[in-house]
């Protein structure tokens, strides 16, 4: 019997994996935007976009525009690995589960 | 019982991603209106040109009238465009689309100034440029966006250029009036609409 694939702890946080999906439709995204469609609070988005961040999964670029702080994130190629590692495994357990 | 809730959340973590991915995919951009911008622009430049001249597309004032508006329309189209796309994700289509008529504005930028400035610009090779470029980019846009309105104001703009070639003065007028009332004005309305419906699309299934 293959042994079943572990899930990645990073992106198996709903809202991680919610923002790494997001960002693997588009190039860059800003951070107001993803909030929008996420419907996360200004505090917990940052921390899970850190995460990401800290993981190598995302890139961010801070830059002003008008005088206004503006934060820009972009899926880095290490994310898109990730992510569709992520879905092959869950493909895989789910596969399995159903196979049972 | 607790295969079956691992499952169903595993299932919902697919369809999360699948649904999260498609979100960001969405077309979101709304160009109808630049379309309409610049037609009018055109009718303002060829009115404000032959004030007081003939009915022709080169009037007396052209030396002002055709820079002034196209000037004034491109600060226009940077600063409304700037204005709608703050806060929305930029996608691989939407850079393509825009890179096309970026492109096809400075070759216009370029090209008239130096044939107008040396004496080798006239109204026929005026519509003629400027229609096949309009149609180059009408072209590239519809069969990128699989949009067959907008290929078809890509024939319009390639049959207006052909014909520049021929006819006279006032059948060159009445051939880039009608390919721009019908490919700007008309379209862009059109355009319009269409990107109104699908917001309101988006805001029902929300």
């Amino acid at each position: 019997m293959p042994e079943l694939p572990e899930l990645n702890p990073v992106i198996h946080g709903k809202l991680r994996l919610a923002l790494l999906s997001l960002l693997a439709g588009v190039e860059q995204a800003e951070f107001t935007w993803l909030r929008s469609k996420t419907g996360s609070t200004d505090g917990n988005l940052g921390a899970q976009l850190l995460k990401l961040e800290e993981a190598g999964y995302v890139a961010v670029e801070k830059k002003f525009v008008m005088r206004k702080p503006q934060s820009i994130y972009r899926i880095t190629e290490q994310g898109r690995e990730a992510l569709t590692d992520y879905v092959r495994a869950l493909k895989q357990l789910l596969g399995s589960a159903i196979s049972v | 019982m607790q295969d079956q809730s691992t499952q169903h959340d595993l299932r919902e973590r697919l369809d999360l991603i699948e649904c999260m991915i498609s979100e960001g995919r969405r077309k979101t951009e709304s160009w109808g209106w630049t379309f309409l911008l610049w037609g009018l622009a055109y009718f303002v430049a060829i009115f404000w040109a032959s004030m007081g001249g003939s009915a022709s597309i080169w009037g007396v004032h052209t030396v002002l009238a055709w820079p002034v508006t196209m000037i004034v329309a491109a600060l226009l189209t940077i600063a409304i465009g700037m204005r709608k796309g703050k806060g929305k994700p930029d996608t691989t289509m939407g850079r393509a689309i825009v890179s096309i008529w970026i492109a096809v504005g400075i070759s216009m930028i370029l090209i008239f100034p130096s044939l107008a400035s040396t004496g080798r610009l006239d109204e026929h090779s005026f519509v003629a440029i400027v229609a096949g470029m309009l149609g180059v980019a009408n072209g590239a846009s519809g069969i990128f966006l699989r949009w067959k309105s907008q290929f078809a104001c890509a024939v319009v703009w390639w049959i207006t250029s052909v014909a520049a070639c021929f006819g006279s003065d006032t059948q060159l007028m009445i051939v880039f009036l009608s390919a721009l009332f019908l490919c700007q004005i008309v379209f862009g309305i059109y355009a319009m609409m269409m990107e109104s419906r699908r917001k309101q699309r988006e805001i029902a299934h929300a």
